[in-house]
C-alpha cells in the first residue's frame, strides 16, 4: 500500500509501536546485564539461596520482556513493506533482539551448569563454595533490575518456565526466528560507532574509575629488565613455557 | 546472531579436556576455609586487598596434598594458574606461579575454563568496549587492534555490543567499591588466559575443533561391534616382535644418527633457524658437485637413505652405470613415478615400463623371480598406481643386499668420500648476527627448481635413448 494513501493514524501507531520495542530492548538490555553480574557470584562465598531467588525473579522479568517483544517485532516485520522508511530500523532492532536473545541463553546455560556443580540443598554444600574475596552480596544489581518495566501498558499473561524449559525455549524460538524472518543479518548498519566513551558523568564518577585502576595494580614485587619470561638473552617469549635453557 | 550452516563439516566439538574436571575437584579442596590454604587480607596503604595467597602457600599446600617436591608443586601451581583457576594480583599478564611472595586469589566459578563452550568474541568485543567506557585510552595495544577487528566483523551487532557494554558498566557500578574491584580483576584475569596477549603460550589451545562430541557415549550398534571385532582380529594377526630386538634396532639407529640431529649436535656450518645464514641448505642442496662429510656418512648408514638423497641416488647412479647395471635403478625409479606421478599418464607410463623392463628380450630386462614376474604382467593389463609394488620391493632388496654394499666398497664411493668437505662451523657475534637478520633474502623460488629439474630429466632422457642410427650415419657421411 502506498504510504501515501496510509492513513495518518496508521503511520502513528506504528511509531509508537517502534518506539515501544526499542525501548523493551533497552531494558531487555539492562536485565540481561545485571543478570550477568549476579551470576558471577555463583559459586563464590557470597551464593546463597537469597542470590538464587533474585536470579529467578531477573530471569522472570526477562523471560516476560522477551516474549513481548519477540511478538511485537515479529508482527511489525510481517508487516513491512518495501521502501518504508522504518524497514531499517526495524531490521536493526530484528538484529540487536537476536544477538541479545542468543548472548542470554548462553548465561542461562552456563547459571545451569553452575548451579548443578554448587547445590546448595545441604550445610556441607557450602564448604564447597569457592573463597572469592567477594564480601557484599548483589542486591543492589538486583534491584536495578526489579526496577526495569516492561514499557508496553497492556498486562499480558505469561507462564515463566523453570531454567531448563526455558533454556529450550529459546532454542525453539531462535529457530523460528530465523526461518519464518528473511532479514540478512549482515546488511544492518549500526548506529554506534566504533571507539564508545564513557558518557559525561559528573566528576566524581570519573575519580572513582581512575582510582578502581590503581585498586587494582597492586605493586609489582620485583621489575626486573628483561621482557622475557627467563633470563637468557635471546628469550623474547613472554612466559615460562619457551625452549631456550 | 551467529549463522548457523549444515555445510561446516559439522566440527564443533573442542576436545576432551579432561583435566578441567579434576583441576575443579582440586580447587574446591584448596579453597577449603579449614582445610585449604590460608587466605589473608592484606593491608595495602589505606585499603585491604580481601582474601590473597601468597604462593609459598600455595606451593606448600599442593606438595603436601599430593606428595611432591617443592618445585614440581611449583609446576603444577603454574598450569592452575595458567588455566585460569587461580590469577595473580600483581603482573597479572604473566601467568605463572612464582615463589618470591607474590599474591594469588582464586577465581570465580563463572569465569572458569569450560571444555563445551568457548569464550566467545562477541563476549570479549562487550568487554573491551565496557574497558574504554570506563576509562579511554586503557587498552594495550594488541587490545586495541583486536578491537577494531571486531568492529569490522561484527559489525551488524555492533549495537547490541555496545549497548549490553554500557549497561554492565551501569550494573557493576551499582555494586560496593570492594566488590567491583575483585570483579574487575576477575574479568581481567579471565580474558588474559582466554585472550593471551601476543608472543604467550595459552594454556587453552588445543589444535582443530572435533567432528564428533567427545562426551557423548557412542551407541553400541551392530555396526560398533563389527569394528571392535575387526579391529581385534587385525591386532591378534600382527607379527610380534621381541622387545630385546626392537630396542637393539632403536638403539642402532640412534647411536647411527646421533650425530646428524641438529638438536643434539649442533650442525655446519650454522643452524639457519638460528643465525639466519642459509649456508647449510646452500650446501646441502640436491644437485651440488661436492657434498658435506656428514651428508656421504649418511649415505651409508642404509641403502634408503642413499636413495632418498636426490644428491646419493645421482652418485649411485653412476657407480651403476661403471658396472653396466643400471636397469635395476631404472626400473625402481619407473616404478617411483608411476606411483607418485599424475594419474592422466598412467596408463602410458605402464605400457612404457612393460616394453623397457619387463617384457622378453627387452632392452633393459630386470632379474626378478618368475613368480612376481607373472603376476606383475598380469597385473600390468589393468594398470593402478600399485601395480609394480611387489617387483619394486624385489629389486629394492635386491640392490641392497648385493649392489649397496659393493658401492660402499667401491673406488666412486671412496672418491667422494675424499672430496667431500666439511665446513667450519662460524661464530656469529651478537653484531653480526643482527646483520644476518637484516640480510634474510628469499631462496630461489620452488618452480624455477622444478623447471631446472625437468630440464634436465629431458637432456638425460634424450642422452639414454635409443641412439638414431640414420642420424648418426648421417654425422658420419657429411664429414666425409
Amino acid at each position: 500500500m502506498n504510504r501515501w494513501q496510509r492513513s495518518v493514524v496508521e503511520i502513528q501507531t506504528r511509531k509508537r509501536q517502534v518506539n515501544e520495542c526499542e525501548r523493551a530492548q533497552v531494558a531487555l538490555s539492562k536485565v540481561t546485564a545485571c543478570f550477568q553480574q549476579m551470576s558471577t557470584s555463583l559459586g563464590s562465598n557470597v551464593d546463597g539461596s537469597f542470590l538464587r531467588e533474585e536470579m529467578e525473579e531477573t530471569r522472570t522479568v526477562a523471560h516476560k520482556i522477551c516474549s513481548g517483544l519477540h511478538r511485537r517485532l515479529l508482527s511489525l516485520l510481517m508487516e513491512i513493506d518495501q521502501g518504508q522508511e522504518d524497514k531499517e530500523q526495524v531490521e536493526r532492532l530484528w538484529v540487536i533482539f537476536l544477538s541479545s536473545l542468543e548472548n542470554f541463553q548462553q548465561d542461562l546455560k552456563k547459571v545451569k551448569v553452575l548451579q548443578e556443580i554448587f547445590p546448595l540443598t545441604q550445610r556441607k554444600d557450602r564448604q564447597a563454595l569457592v573463597i572469592t574475596g567477594l564480601a557484599g552480596g548483589t542486591s543492589e544489581v538486583a534491584a536495578r533490575a526489579a526496577m526495569v518495566q516492561t514499557p508496553w501498558l497492556s498486562v499480558e499473561v505469561t507462564v515463566s518456565p523453570d531454567l531448563k524449559t526455558h533454556i529450550e525455549e529459546i532454542d525453539v524460538l531462535l529457530e523460528e526466528m530465523l526461518q519464518r524472518v528473511n532479514v540478512p543479518l549482515w546488511s544492518v548498519e549500526p548506529t554506534q560507532e566504533a571507539w564508545v566513551e564513557g558518557s559525561s558523568t559528573p566528576g566524581v564518577g570519573q575519580e572513582e574509575d581512575e582510582s578502581l585502576e590503581e585498586m587494582m595494580e597492586v605493586e609489582v614485587v620485583s621489575q626486573n629488565k628483561t621482557s622475557g619470561c627467563c633470563h637468557h638473552h635471546n628469550c623474547k617469549v613472554g612466559c615460562l613455557l619457551c625452549l631456550l635453557s | 546472531m551467529t549463522i548457523r550452516s549444515d555445510r561446516d563439516h559439522g566440527q564443533h566439538y573442542r576436545p576432551r579436556m579432561t583435566c578441567l574436571k579434576k583441576l575443579e575437584a582440586m580447587v574446591v579442596q584448596m579453597q577449603d576455609p579449614s582445610t585449604g590454604v590460608k587466605g589473608s587480607d592484606q593491608k595495602l596503604n589505606v585499603t585491604t586487598i580481601p582474601h590473597v595467597m601468597t604462593d609459598q602457600d600455595i606451593i606448600a599446600w599442593i606438595a603436601k596434598h599430593m606428595s611432591m617436591e617443592n618445585n614440581e608443586a611449583q609446576a603444577f601451581g603454574t598450569m592452575l594458574v595458567a588455566y585460569g583457576y587461580i590469577y595473580p594480583l600483581q603482573d597479572h599478564k604473566k601467568l605463572v606461579l612464582k615463589s618470591d611472595g607474590s599474591l594469588y586469589r582464586f577465581q570465580t566459578p563463572y569465569f572458569w575454563p569450560v571444555q563445551k563452550w568457548a569464550a566467545e568474541d562477541i563476549d570479549y568485543a562487550i568487554y573491551l568496549a565496557k574497558r574504554n567506557i570506563r576509562k579511554k585510552g586503557a587498552l594495550d595495544a594488541h587490545e586495541q587492534e583486536e578491537y577494531d577487528k571486531l568492529h569490522k566483523w561484527m559489525n551488524h551487532k555492533w549495537d547490541f555490543i555496545v549497548m549490553q557494554a554500557k549497561e554492565q558498566y551501569h550494573a557493576g557500578k551499582a555494586r560496593p567499591k570492594a566488590d567491583r574491584v575483585v570483579f574487575d580483576c576477575q574479568e581481567r584475569a579471565y580474558w588474559i588466559v582466554h585472550r593471551p596477549p601476543p608472543q604467550t603460550h595459552s594454556a587453552m589451545d588445543y589444535g582443530l575443533d572435533r567432528h564428533i562430541d567427545p562426551n557423548t557415549e557412542e551407541k553400541k550398534t551392530f555396526d560398533y561391534y563389527r569394528r571392535i571385532n575387526i579391529y581385534t582380529q587385525q591386532a591378534i594377526m600382527r607379527s610380534r616382535v621381541k622387545s630385546s630386538v626392537s630396542l637393539g634396532a632403536m638403539l642402532k639407529y640412534i647411536t647411527n644418527f646421533n650425530n646428524h640431529d641438529p638438536f643434539l649436535v649442533p650442525c655446519l656450518p650454522s643452524n639457519p633457524w638460528l643465525t639466519d645464514n642459509d649456508a647449510y641448505w646452500e650446501l646441502n642442496t640436491d644437485d651440488i658437485e661436492v657434498p658435506t662429510k656428514m651428508r656421504v656418512e649418511r649415505w651409508s648408514f642404509s641403502f634408503y637413505e642413499l636413495l632418498n638423497d636426490p644428491r646419493g641416488r645421482a652418485d649411485f647412479k653412476v657407480f651403476l652405470k661403471k658396472e653396466f647395471s643400471g636397469e635395476n635403478l631404472a626400473f625402481w625409479e619407473a616404478a617411483e613415478e608411476l606411483k607418485f606421478g599424475s594419474a592422466a599418464t598412467m596408463s602410458e607410463k605402464a605400457e612404457q615400463v612393460f616394453k623397457t623392463f619387463l617384457a622378453p628380450g627387452a632392452p633393459r630386462w630386470i632379474n626378478i623371480d618368475g613368480r612376481t614376474m607373472g603376476l606383475t604382467v598380469k597385473g600390468l593389463e589393468h594398470p593402478h598406481r600399485y601395480v609394480l609394488e611387489a617387483a619394486q620391493t624385489h629389486i629394492f632388496m635386491l640392490m641392497k643386499k648385493d649392489t649397496f654394499y659393493r658401492y660402499l666398497k667401491s673406488p666412486v664411493y671412496k672418491d667422494i668420500q675424499k672430496k667431500a668437505i666439511s665446513p667450519a662451523p662460524h661464530n656469529f657475534t651478537e653484531a653480526q648476527l643482527e646483520q644476518n637478520m637484516r640480510n634474510r633474502r628469499p631462496s630461489i623460488s620452488p618452480i624455477i627448481t622444478y623447471q631446472k629439474e625437468q630440464e634436465e630429466k629431458a637432456k638425460a632422457a634424450a642422452a639414454a635413448g635409443p641412439v638414431d642410427i640414420k642420424k648418426l650415419m648421417a654425422s658420419k657421411l657429411d664429414r666425409k
